[in-house]
């Protein structure tokens, strides 16, 4: 199938989700009460110290740093495994292979329109919220505000590729259930969006800072702050890009193995 | 009208039956979801060994504050949660219409036709991390404070099935009500840090009209004799009052929406 067909795909998965307007405002009031959560967590604990800053980081910078690398870059990934699972264990997964396309670019296009759907409708309107009622700083200096963008688009892909990957696991498994839930705990943890990295102890900081989840949440939002100098957020960049590098080479390698692995139930 | 004490474990065997022919999804199952909360939980303590305190509490009370939470919410969405998510579907597709007719309370037989077994990752976890946060905590236990901790819970799990049952009820008028749950999954996130961290107008909702507070601190506070933010020494008879309350209000709910039943076709 030609590249220019893809984007087809976008605009289909963005125009569906125009069908289901109540996930639209429980999706901005899910996010909204994730982030006053968030909010009252770090102003609490900021106010138990005597400094204005703590590690560098003041409470307006740990407010964004929290919108950032929640809602913004966090996207909702579970839908693409739901996919996956769902049309493996259908058997849906053999209408795809019928077709001329490669079914992970087909999920990355599809999955792109989902996003772009999701930072239109709940991201943008929740951010806009919280700068207007609580306050958001803006990029540390114009390189960061740039390079911020750079590692958006590898977050972006990195998401994407990890979700693939362990959703092409349900071809082994025959479900993608626990799958979502074991994704998520690893998530949590390791990419930071939760707790940024330099909260962590040094051992767990360094471990968890040289593992693909970082690029997902914790890089992007920490030099969005200015939490990394140029020749630091360079450095991030560049293995950044060797883990997606890896991981796409990963994904190839796992979709022609489950293409020859695949068992539709019953026939 | 069938007899309960026979049908009801059979209902329930039925369906762990149906479970138990996937064990290894169900094993995964568990895991995963004890990995998931172990993972926030974690999360939840690095800040705390960060900062020492949240709102004025330590780790070890927070720690409690976390399992109860999440004990109280398995044991109440155990009996309701995946049953009244489906709510919607059966109304849609119609096969409500079916349970309705059945010689047994509907509301019996939609809870313990699928009594989800899938909480006991959930309920390991909150256990394992409630004997040791036991431990650590300055309480005096007697056999009244014991009882009265085991009535807080149960109190704590009726909020959460009664809850999740208004919710799913909602879906025999509205038709779509799953929507709601991610409301109530957002009040949820909230209950499980102390109250105290929060504006006031935030603390008097979930006081009152989303009364989740007390589904884990106002209990955990109480215990622990801490104060409470507008309860002051109501707290623990409040904490024990409330999941027969908002019971109570479920069950009007509920029998309002059978008898305003009309199916997804109007």
């Amino acid at each position: 199938m030609k590249l220019a067909a893809y984007p087809a795909f976008t605009a289909t998965a963005f125009q569906s989700r125009l069908a289901y307007r109540n996930q639209v405002w429980s999706g901005v009031f899910g996010e909204l009460v994730f982030m006053f959560a968030r909010i009252a967590i770090w102003t609490s604990v900021f106010s138990t110290v005597a400094s204005d800053s703590v590690d560098g980081v003041t409470l307006p910078q740990m407010i964004t740093y929290a919108l950032l690398a929640g809602p913004v870059l966090y996207w909702d990934y579970s839908r693409l495994l739901r996919d996956v699972g769902t049309a493996v264990k259908s058997g849906d997964i053999a209408v795809y292979l019928l077709k001329p396309l490669l079914y992970p670019a087909y999920m990355l296009a599809s999955h792109t329109g989902n996003f772009l759907f999701d930072l239109l409708t709940v991201t943008v309107p929740v951010a806009i919220i919280i700068g207007f009622t609580v306050g958001l700083v803006p990029p540390a200096s114009l390189f960061h505000g740039l390079a911020f963008l750079a590692f958006w688009a590898l977050s972006f892909g990195m998401l994407f590729l990890l979700t693939t990957i362990l959703g092409l696991a349900a071809f082994w498994l025959m479900t993608a259930d626990s799958l979502d839930w074991f994704f998520n705990s690893i998530m949590i943890l390791f990419a930071g969006g939760i707790v940024p990295l330099w909260f962590f102890p040094d051992w767990l900081a360094t471990i968890a800072g040289n593992l693909p989840f970082a690029w997902v949440s914790y890089y992007p939002a920490a030099i969005y702050i200015g939490q990394l100098d140029p020749s630091q957020a360079l450095t991030a960049f560049i293995i950044g890009i060797v883990w997606f590098a890896v991981l796409l080479a990963v994904l190839l390698w796992l979709w022609a193995k489950a293409r020859h692995r695949l068992i539709v139930q019953g026939g | 009208m069938a007899r309960l004490h026979v049908v009801i474990p059979a209902l329930v065997h039925t369906f762990i039956r149906s479970k138990t022919e996937y064990p290894g999804a169900m094993v995964l199952g568990w895991l995963s979801q004890f990995a998931a909360y172990g993972s926030m939980y974690t999360a939840i303590s690095l800040i705390l060994a960060r900062f020492g305190s949240l709102g004025g509490w330590v780790w070890p009370e927070i720690a409690l504050l976390l399992s109860f939470h999440l004990l109280a919410y398995s044991l109440g969405a155990s009996l309701s949660f995946v049953q009244f998510r489906e709510m919607e579907e059966k109304v849609r597709m119609g096969t409500m219409d079916a349970i309705l007719v059945k010689p047994i309370s509907t509301w019996t037989y939609v809870v313990f036709s699928g009594l989800n077994i899938g909480y006991a990752g959930h309920i390991v976890l909150a256990l394992g991390l409630m004997g040791w946060s036991l431990t650590q905590v300055d309480v005096t236990w007697t056999i009244q404070s014991g009882l009265l901790f085991l009535g807080y819970l149960v109190s704590a799990a009726m909020i959460v099935a009664a809850t999740m049952t208004m919710i799913g009820a909602t879906a025999l008028v509205w038709v779509k009500s799953n929507h709601l749950y991610q409301i109530f999954f957002g009040f949820w996130e909230l209950a499980r840090y102390p109250l105290n961290i929060f504006p006031l107008p935030l603390q008097i909702l979930m006081l009152t009209f989303a009364p989740l507070a007390f589904m884990a601190y106002v209990p955990v506070a109480a215990t622990l004799g801490k104060p409470v933010p507008l309860l002051g020494d109501w707290a623990s008879a409040a904490a024990l009052l409330s999941g027969p309350l908002v019971t109570l209000i479920a069950m009007a709910h509920w029998r309002w929406c059978l008898r305003n039943y009309q199916g997804a076709g109007g």
